[in-house]
């Protein structure tokens, strides 16, 4: 089971709670919940937020891709997975992502949650607009875009 | 023929619309956008050396969602995405 999306947060929030309603199942007897959220410093800058902007499109596409990839790659058939993103301006402490796996075994949600959050940084096409306390707000330098035929 | 180059990420620095519209010559290919992108920040952006390295290193997506290569032929009127180096999460 597989849940994606793109939250525009001008209408609404990500939380914890809607993804663990997602996954929760009498079938799995491990889970793991992993949420980004928008720290006050990075490079030695002091940071007060960050404008998320998105592909929706591709990267719903690279999420899904992921997903199916990982039975064969990983040979994790079994699985749930809740995945969201957030879109537009964040403030500090705010989440940016979601991504919430069950399985049966402890084993497969480490490897799974981790396999995740690693190929959406290289693949999901997500850029960052950093806001600072005393300089003006830059796009991230980020790494040109894998996908599924590299 | 006309073709809607949707602006992500950097690259949404280069116009205050979230899109350019170039008119290119039939059978252009992705190359020829990018070439095209950079006329284009020659001539607005007095050839801005950044935003010029956005575009060289950015990868570009057809109007189905495909990641396409600098040797895709663009159809008349379609809308391409460009799409600079990523870092979600």
């Amino acid at each position: 089971m597989l849940h994606t999306k793109i939250i525009d947060i001008k209408n609404s929030k990500l939380s914890i709670e809607k993804a663990e309603t997602f996954i929760s199942s009498q079938d799995y007897g491990a889970s793991i919940f992993f949420s980004g959220t928008v720290r006050n410093q990075n490079n030695d800058q002091i940071v007060t937020g960050i404008t998320y902007d998105s592909h929706d499109e591709l990267v719903i596409k690279s999420f899904e891709e992921i997903y199916y990839e990982t039975s064969q790659k990983l040979n994790i058939k079994n699985k749930s997975v809740f995945i969201e993103h957030a879109k537009g301006y964040l403030s500090l402490g705010e989440i940016s992502i979601v991504v919430a796996v069950a399985c049966k075994h402890r084993d497969e949600v480490y490897v799974l949650s981790r396999y995740f959050i690693e190929e959406i940084k290289k693949r999901s096409p997500i850029w960052k607009k950093e806001h600072y306390k005393d300089k003006e707000s830059a796009w991230l330098k980020g790494n040109p875009i894998l996908h599924e035929k590299d | 023929m006309k073709v809607k180059i949707e602006l992500y990420g950097a690259s949404r620095d280069f116009s205050k619309q979230s899109f350019l519209n170039f008119e290119v010559d039939k059978n252009s290919t992705i190359k020829d956008i990018r070439n095209r992108l950079i006329d284009y920040l020659d001539e607005k952006f007095n050839g801005n050396e950044n935003y010029k390295k956005i575009v060289n290193s950015s990868a570009f997506c057809s109007a189905d969602n495909n990641i396409v290569s600098d040797n895709y032929k663009i159809t008349s009127n379609e809308k391409i995405a460009i799409i600079p180096p990523i870092g979600g999460g």
